[in-house]
């Protein structure tokens, strides 16, 4: 029976496939398409809800704070690379993705236009990138025309990016050489951040350009949404239960966003291995509420999306046990939405609202681990004793360091590498949400708050709410979490008591792990898992 | 140290890494355990050697029925074969009534140099008499002791219903880390018709709760494996399937030393061991006793005749799959729940409910990653529909060759009042997200699924295929047979998730401190099992 079926349905289906391998037959590609049944094309132009990002998985060395510089199994950026060195999102948009690495001049080769190097690539598009200063290049790294491009019936090529301005057909080929000039040893710690809205579709591009330290190593690499909701057990990452990347592979990751909140993202290939070596990043999901018109009842806004979402049912209470994709509705009464407020969830009340937020990974390193893991040695798990107790990759005083950090590599290339920033600013009479996850895989992480309450409004990417739609929050003073766990914290310095903390006068408070022999680098006695809250500064 | 488990351990080891032939043997799971009308159990506390999947076989103490004793009742019916032997790792699961009088005589069998040992029932108001060789009997720190020999019964009121742990009152340190634990199950009163106080079946939906022995068998051979319809009396706890881990640790210096010394003379109530249990090292990570891969043995699995219980869940969609975790050991582990959020129902037996005077509701949080720390419980609902995924994951298409067939293109979505598609009880594509039904996933057109969605997928030959990799997106093996094209190529060797019968969804379930998935040093091990959704048209034979 199966054999028949294979023949009957499986075999054409091959035949037909194989006519159209072409387009789809180079290992490096990046998917980012204009727009999809979701998404149509507005006005013409890509759909903004199409939301995109190209990462590397390869190797690279971060800086510790105290001057070690430290080995990595990595994410790198292979877009969005502007936004990620000032500490962004490296997310993007479909039209600022797909941008032609080549310029518009391209074919002349001769960089008479100044903008160019001989090779007619756009000089963001090198080794070393992004330079600390000045960089403006979101585009996919790699993104050429495609000299092949496929063609229709009547010869025309199909260009569904469209074309480069140089007149170039933009599919998704990419040239391997600006993927590999860029993509090695380009490994940041943490992992490149991920932000999408609600409602957005993410196409999330890993690209494997293998770990040039560690040539004796075939290693895989996958990405695995932690934390997703009803996920699909193809686009989890984990290599036991569906595919792994080869190195000089491509691979599309597709997610409809899923309910707002803070989840994270990491390799899932070997996972004591690779997320000890520092395979791990954040990705979170802002709410629909944050584009509900100022003025608009929040509560009613929620119970009108909440009907939506399934076919049956008021809005009022939730569809299911697990209140899928809603939120029970607020029991307190509604409240207009305010002008210039974003908000961490679908709250229905305003009780979420921010002003600016800071996303932070927690994580830890164990420096003889990561030495075995440069060299050629056999690993012990049970030995694993972290040493490095890191916020966004940092440990004190490098937390409150208001750049971006950066490595000298084995080749000699200097490149970003701690992107994130760990330094709190909140600006006077403000509130500040922390969205903190942890990905550390040897123990539990204390983070206590200094001067300064933490109001916990979430916990695992949901608003902490009972069925009766009772706010669950709490104030406290530490938060403890284990690796896979994330919370939501609203630091809220509007109360009165600081009042006196203003743009001329900043108040200073610590965010610090009560754990103190996590306050050491290696060595050092005196940083880790630390940093500031500043309270008062203009952002 | 005797290695009499070595080679199967090595051959399963090996299996796992190979592709995992022989990790199909069956799918086995529920909360099996043993029963008593009249609330008495008879346990053992005694040494052997539990068997690890790096070939080690350990010294370990444990909980195991009485030899001299009546054979206990094994529950659930459904699984046969149920074994209890003298000793095992976790100890029987007890499960009870709530309200039932529980009379547990433990008797002392361990080797004269440990001393005296004892059984905590935390949570519970519990007497405890002096059983034979009563003159000898020690009052203890926290319970009586039984001395070496000799024996006690503790009795108490199960009047706590849900998840609950039992484990050694003295020198835990050494004897619940040599294996001195076990799980007590309370199944709740309920209503005569074994449904939840208060519960009324919805309009225009599945209902949530069905008594034991009255689920409707969507899949032919679908059994009932159920303890009871509900875990509390709560229409929010009813359950179509349940599963029990028990996440503990070993440091094996500590097992070697207490079996270098078990052969000590000894007539002392504290035993005459001198055994260091700090520091403390861990090396192996237990789910029910056993490491990854051989958790995902059958229940009461021949080659290992001291760790009857396995961990390895599966699941329908929709299904509420009641999900009992316990913390044995010492150290605390995040159980990272792949591919949903877990609705947390109770700690320690206690259910979570909304402030709200006079409410029913749950107040219990949404969980990814569900943290236990040492003897603590906690229960909670777990369910997987593919809701909002944006494409079919029955890959139903329009115009699909072979349609009209149920299963195939032609196969009906009728939203319920939740969306879901629960018309038809029998339907292979039963709970279907209907927002999503015939949403092609592939831009491409290939085989008999959609084409015109979003993504183009890959080069089969730059990704590697895993074990559980069904060979497509697409759930069941009527979508991953009109899938068949060249991207991907289906993996057909697959074998622990074949994909002409079963092609289910595969998840891990496993520590989120990801360096307890490992077996003394060794990837993949540990603490860590393989969550499967079968599609509907796969029946799950707990009890095969």
């Amino acid at each position: 029976m199966f054999s028949t079926q294979f023949f009957r349905r499986g075999l054409p289906a091959i035949l037909l496939a194989l006519v159209a391998l072409p387009a789809a037959a180079q290992s490096f590609r990046v998917q980012c398409p204009t727009h999809t049944k979701l998404h149509p094309l507005i006005n013409g132009k890509p759909n903004p809800g199409i939301k995109c990002q190209q990462i590397s998985g390869g190797d690279g060395f971060a800086t510790m704070a105290d001057g070690t510089q430290i080995y990595l199994f990595a994410f790198g950026p292979l877009s969005g690379l502007a936004n990620m060195a000032q500490g962004l999102p490296g997310t993007v948009t479909a039209a600022e993705f797909n941008k032609s690495n080549l310029d518009a001049t391209h074919a002349n080769f001769d960089g008479s236009d100044g903008n160019l190097d001989s090779d007619g690539v756009l000089d963001a598009v090198k080794v070393g990138a992004p330079d600390p200063s000045g960089y403006k290049f979101n585009g996919a790294i790699g993104l050429v025309p495609n000299p092949e491009p496929a063609r229709d019936s009547t010869g025309s090529p199909i260009c569904p990016l469209g074309h480069s301005s140089g007149g170039g057909c933009l599919d998704g080929h990419v040239d391997p050489r600006l993927i590999m000039d860029v993509g090695v040893l380009n490994g940041n710690i943490p992992a490149p951040l991920i932000a999408i809205d609600e409602g957005d579709e993410l196409f999330l591009t890993l690209t494997n350009v293998g770990q040039i330290m560690r040539p004796d190593l075939f290693e895989q690499h996958t990405v695995h949404f932690h934390g997703y909701p009803n996920a699909s057990a193809f686009y989890d990452g984990v290599p036991d239960a569906s595919v792994a990347i080869n190195i000089g592979g491509s691979f599309t990751y597709y997610y409809l966003a899923p309910d707002a909140g803070t989840y994270m993202w990491h390799c899932h290939i070997s996972p004591p291995e690779h997320l000890q070596m520092g395979m791990v990043g954040q990705i979170y999901v802002r709410p629909k509420q944050n584009s509900i018109v100022v003025g608009n009842d929040l509560r009613s806004a929620l119970q009108t999306a909440n009907q939506s979402s399934s076919t049956g049912g008021t809005g009022a209470t939730c569809s299911d046990l697990l209140c899928t994709g809603q939120t029970p509705l607020p029991a307190n009464n509604a409240t207009a939405n305010a002008t210039g407020k974003k908000y961490a969830y679908n709250d229905g009340d305003g009780s979420t609202e921010y002003d600016v937020e800071y996303p932070i990974q927690m994580h830890g390193f164990d420096p003889n681990f990561h030495f075995v893991g440069m060299t050629f040695n056999p690993e012990s798990f049970a030995d694993n004793k972290d040493k490095y107790f890191l916020l966004n990759g940092r440990s004190y005083p490098d937390t409150i360091n208001p750049d971006a950090l950066t490595t000298q590599q084995s080749d000699g290339v200097t490149r970003t590498t701690q992107p994130m920033r760990s330094l709190i600013k909140i600006p006077a009479g403000g509130k500040a949400l922390l969205r903190f996850s942890d990905l550390n895989v040897t123990e539990y992480h204390t983070l206590a708050s200094l001067g300064m309450p933490m109001h916990v409004i979430g916990y695992n990417a949901r608003l902490l709410r009972d069925l009766d739609g009772n706010n669950m929050y709490y104030d406290t003073n530490s938060i403890t979490l284990a690796g896979g766990e994330s919370v939501d914290v609203i630091l809220d310095a509007s109360k009165p008591e600081y009042a006196g903390c203003t743009t001329s006068a900043p108040c200073t408070y610590y965010l610090y792990t009560p754990q103190l022999d996590h306050l050491s680098n290696d060595a050092e006695n005196f940083g880790g898992m630390m940093t500031e809250i500043i309270v008062g500064p203009s952002i | 140290m005797r290695h009499t488990n070595s080679l199967i351990g090595r051959l399963f080891y090996g299996a796992a890494i190979t592709g995992g032939s022989l990790l199909a043997v069956g799918i086995q799971a529920a909360v099996p355990g043993i029963t008593a009308a009249s609330g008495v159990f008879n346990l053992n506390a005694e040494a052997g050697y539990i068997s690890q999947p790096d070939g080690a076989s350990v010294y370990s103490w444990g909980y195991g029925c009485s030899a001299g004793s009546a054979a206990p009742a094994f529950a659930p019916s459904a699984i046969a074969g149920g074994s209890c032997g003298t000793m095992q790792l976790p100890g029987p699961t007890l499960i009870v009534t709530q309200g039932q009088t529980v009379s547990v005589t433990l008797t002392n069998n361990l080797p004269a140099a440990a001393g005296n040992t004892s059984l905590l029932f935390p949570g519970f108001t519990v007497t405890a008499a002096p059983g034979p060789c009563s003159s000898s009997a020690s009052a203890g720190v926290l319970t009586t002791e039984a001395p070496h020999g000799c024996a006690v019964t503790y009795t108490f009121v199960a009047d706590v219903p849900g998840t609950h742990a039992y484990y050694s009152g003295t020198r835990g340190n050494l004897q619940v880390e040599l294996g001195l634990f076990g799980a007590l199950i309370v199944m709740p009163t309920l209503d005569a018709g074994g449904l939840p106080t208060g519960y009324s079946a919805p309009t225009n939906a599945a209902a949530t709760c069905v008594a034991v022995g009255s689920k409707p068998a969507r899949a032919a051979d679908d059994v009932d494996f159920r303890h009871a319809a509900a875990a509390y009396n709560n229409p929010a706890a009813c359950y179509d399937r349940e599963y029990l881990f028990q996440l503990s640790e070993m440091d094996p210096a500590i097992h070697r030393q207490a079996e270098e010394q078990a052969g000590v003379d000894c007539n002392s109530p504290s035993g005459c061991m001198n055994v260091e249990t700090e520091p403390y090292k861990a090396a192996y990570f237990l789910v029910n006793g056993r490491s990854m891969p051989d958790d995902m043995d059958p229940n009461y699995a021949a080659q290992y005749p001291h760790q009857p219980y396995n961990g390895n869940p599966h699941m329908h969609p929709g299904e509420l799959t009641l999900v009992r975790v316990i913390g044995q050991g010492r150290m605390q582990h995040p159980l990272h729940e792949h591919a949903n959020h877990l609705r947390l129902l109770a700690r320690d037996g206690n259910l979570l409910l909304s402030e709200t005077s006079g409410s029913n509701n749950l107040a219990g949080p949404l969980l990814f990653t569900t943290t236990t720390t040492p003897g603590q419980t906690l229960d909670g609902i777990f369910q997987w529909t593919g809701k909002g995924l944006n494409w079919d994951v029955h890959g139903h298409t329009s115009n699909n060759p072979s349609g009209g067939l149920e299963g195939n293109g032609g196969a009906p979505c009728d939203a319920d009042a939740n969306g879901y598609y629960t018309a038809k009880p029998d339907a292979p594509n039963y709970y279907e997200w209907c927002a999503d039904h015939k949403h092609a996933l592939e831009d491409k057109p290939f085989g008999s699924v959609g084409s015109g969605g979003p993504v183009t997928l890959p080069d089969p030959n730059i990704v590697a295929n895993g074990a559980w990799y069904s060979g497509s997106p697409y759930l069941g093996p009527d979508a991953n047979l009109r899938s068949v094209g060249a991207t991907p190529i289906p993996p057909f060797g697959t074998i622990a998730n074949d994909p002409g019968s079963e092609a289910g969804f595969a998840y891990m379930w496993h520590s989120h401190n990801e360096r307890e998935i490992t077996t003394n040093n060794i990837f993949p091990g540990g603490m860590m099992m393989m969550m499967l959704v079968d599609p509907w048209v796969f029946s799950i034979d707990e009890a095969k």
